[in-house]
């Protein structure tokens, strides 16, 4: 079984061009969304969150909201207090980028600058040059509206006097690990690069041994078969984790994308995202008749998979009934896993629930593929 | 144990087709033992039931004293295989594809061996596609031996080679032979089961037609030689009809093959010859070419089945 292993792995190195392939496709994904930039594009997100409206409130709302680079959302009311917590949690999480929580009296508006209670600023530390510009421009909207000066049209430029509202603003870096959208697209790639080697290739391989009889010599051995399929799936493990570690390592040195949770779990995830699909491609050897008909097969199979479950694109994104479609698809828990692991940075365990359906699709593929395979 | 392989009433049925209608025979322990019939005569499909490929319908087989059907392991240990058109694993030289084959066994003859044996020694590290057509079929006989068997199953071990790669790997067979390893082969080649089998078993439509020593058979015959005569002209109808009297012709009679030669299957006796010579004179029609050739494995097989021999498809 040893000796089948590295028989195996053997072959499947010298195969150099169904191996260069194999990598080389998902690597084109890596390149060409690792040359975009996606997160130049649009808006950062601000809320604002106030206790109860007054004039300096609506000054400040309505000036940052004439920043054209600026989502703006306002939170007015009673519930402050959970509206400050909750902010302070979505700018953590990545998912706010800016919270502006204005102090429950923001002061006489025509007294002395430094009796009012500053303003307080929290955002997400990573994008420098976004934050100054930001602050920059808070600072000056927080002084205009306490001074009574007509504020909306300053915007962004009227940064020409910054010490003005120094008293005003208290702002609050938060450490957040910034996850860029090629940060979750490269672990799309990995999860697809594995999934389209290895339905194909254990399609096409044993459709081929097929044709040429070398499954039926194997038959005529006393070796048990179950050894030899051991060997090949375990071949193909060894291939998946190269695989994998290579897409990463080309994101991260050569696109400076982010990983980071633990490489052991993405690899555990890697190991029974492929057992997977190694099992359909199994299922496919044995409903089709040859090896480009298996090929066919694995790429139909494949590639609407890659797109429907997420690997470019929020299945949330999809119209009708199909984001239920895509959660019924093996790739997307394997999606989820390794987006929870290697991006939120989360532990294995919490992802115990992608993996429990993960387990049973290894053994429903399994049990299919162990009843149509086929020998001759 | 006496025999290598003990065959009793097999069947082997797809549907309504009965591609082995059952049929009995046994190889003896040491001997090369030929199965002969065209193409869907059911000789692979023997073969493959005696290599535990496929399960009979009906009937059993027992192989170096083992019941196939209880002990199939243990027989694969034991006995070597070379299929029909079979390949190996590409990517891999000859000598790894025999290191692993090895490690299936609970013995093996190094890599080395075998493919000295097999005069491949020089093509130890190269791939199985980069062989002639001859190199991988004596390949494939070296991979049958790789357990060190007790008994070699070769399926058309011959077929599609030059005359000469068909000559090379019968001194193969028959090296392995002088290692007493009993050899089971099939062929469609007449002169292979003459020259190479002790004894020969004729399949023809699923059925066994006879088994017997090549020169056995030929001897079942009441036909000593063939006679194939050229004339001048052609013999009317009636003088054709003439010899069925007269002369006493095997199964075919006279037949016309080319207009003017006809074909005579003739009895070993010293007069039969001079009386259809006499009898052509008498025609009138002048001798312009005889020939004449011993029985062979081919008039046998035409008398039993009825059917010729093809070599291809």
């Amino acid at each position: 079984m040893i000796a089948l292993f590295w028989a195996n792995l053997k072959m499947m190195v010298r195969n150099r061009q169904a191996t260069f392939w194999a990598l080389f496709f998902p690597l084109i994904f890596v390149v060409v969304f690792g040359l975009f930039d996606f997160d130049g594009l649009g808006s950062s997100r601000v809320a604002i969150v106030a206790e109860a409206d007054s004039p300096v409130v609506s000054q400040v709302i309505g000036g940052l909201a004439a920043i054209h680079a600026l989502d703006v959302r306002e939170e007015v009311g009673p519930a402050f207090p959970l509206n400050v917590a909750n902010g302070r949690l979505q700018v953590e999480q990545g998912d706010l980028d800016y919270l502006l929580v204005l102090p429950p009296d923001p002061g006489p508006s025509d007294g002395e600058q430094s009796t009012r209670t500053p303003a307080t600023l929290v955002y997400a530390s990573g994008d420098r040059g976004r934050n100054q510009l930001v602050i920059g421009a808070v600072r000056d909207i927080l002084a205009q509206a306490g001074s009574g000066a007509p504020a909306g049209s300053s915007a962004m430029d009227s940064q020409a006097s910054p010490g003005t509202g120094d008293g005003l603003l208290h702002s609050e870096a938060v450490e957040v690990s910034q996850v860029s959208y090629f940060d979750q697209v490269l672990m799309g790639l990995v999860a697809m690069g594995i999934m389209t080697n290895a339905i194909i290739s254990i399609s096409v391989r044993i459709s081929n041994y097929r044709n040429l009889s070398i499954l039926k010599r194997l038959l005529v051995t006393p070796l048990p078969i179950w050894k030899y399929f051991v060997g090949e799936v375990g071949a193909h493990l060894m291939v998946a984790l190269v695989q994998a570690a290579i897409i990463m390592s080309v994101g991260v040195l050569v696109f400076g994308a982010k990983i980071h949770g633990n490489l052991a779990w993405i690899l555990v995830i890697v190991v029974l995202g492929s057992l997977v699909f190694l099992n359909i491609g199994f299922i496919v050897s044995g409903w089709t008749n040859n090896p480009a008909a298996a090929s066919g097969m694995g790429n139909a199979i494949a590639l609407p998979m890659m797109f429907f479950a997420g690997t470019f694109f929020p299945t949330a994104a999809l119209p009708w009934v199909l984001p239920y479609v895509a959660e019924a698809l093996p790739l997307t828990p394997m999606l989820v896993a390794l987006r929870d692991v290697a991006n939120a940075g989360e532990p294995l365990w919490n992802t115990w629930p992608q993996l429990a359906i993960l387990g049973g699709w290894v053994l429903a593929t399994g049990a299919v593929a162990t009843k149509v395979f086929r020998f001759n | 144990m006496e025999y290598a392989v003990q065959v009793e009433n097999l069947v082997k049925r797809y549907g309504s087709f009965n591609a082995v209608d059952d049929i009995s025979f046994d190889v003896q322990q040491g001997e090369i033992f030929g199965i002969l019939g065209p193409n869907g005569a059911g000789k692979t499909t023997t073969l493959e039931i005696t290599e535990g490929l496929l399960k009979p319908t009906g009937g059993s087989v027992t192989v170096l004293g083992m019941d196939l059907a209880r002990n199939a392991k243990q027989v694969k240990s034991r006995i070597g295989v070379q299929l029909q058109s079979a390949a190996y694993f590409d990517y891999l030289s000859l000598r790894e594809i025999l290191g692993l084959l090895g490690t299936f066994y609970p013995r093996a003859t190094p890599a080395k061996d075998l493919l000295q044996q097999v005069d491949l020694v020089d093509q130890a590290g190269m791939r199985l596609r980069q062989l002639s057509g001859g190199q991988k079929q004596r390949f494939t006989v070296a991979a049958s031996l790789v357990n060190q068997p007790d008994l070699v199953i070769l399926d058309e071990p011959t077929t599609g080679l030059d005359p000469q790669a068909r000559r090379s790997l019968w001194s193969l067979i028959r090296q392995i032979h002088e290692q007493n390893i009993t050899i089971v082969l099939t062929t469609h080649y007449m002169e292979e089961a003459q020259t190479l089998c002790q004894r020969l078993a004729i399949m023809d439509q699923g059925r066994l037609v006879a088994v017997d020593t090549p020169a056995n058979l030929v001897g079942r015959l009441d036909v000593g030689y063939n006679v194939k005569v050229v004339l001048s002209r052609p013999l009317s109808a009636e003088q054709a009809a003439a010899f069925n009297g007269k002369v006493k012709l095997a199964e075919a009679h006279s037949e016309s093959l080319n207009g003017t030669t006809y074909l005579f299957r003739l009895e070993n006796t010293s007069t039969m010859l001079a009386g259809v010579l006499e009898q052509l004179e008498q025609t009138g029609s002048a001798l312009e070419h005889l020939d004449i050739t011993p029985v062979t494995l081919e008039d046998v097989f035409l008398t039993l089945t009825g059917n010729e021999l093809r070599e291809e498809h």
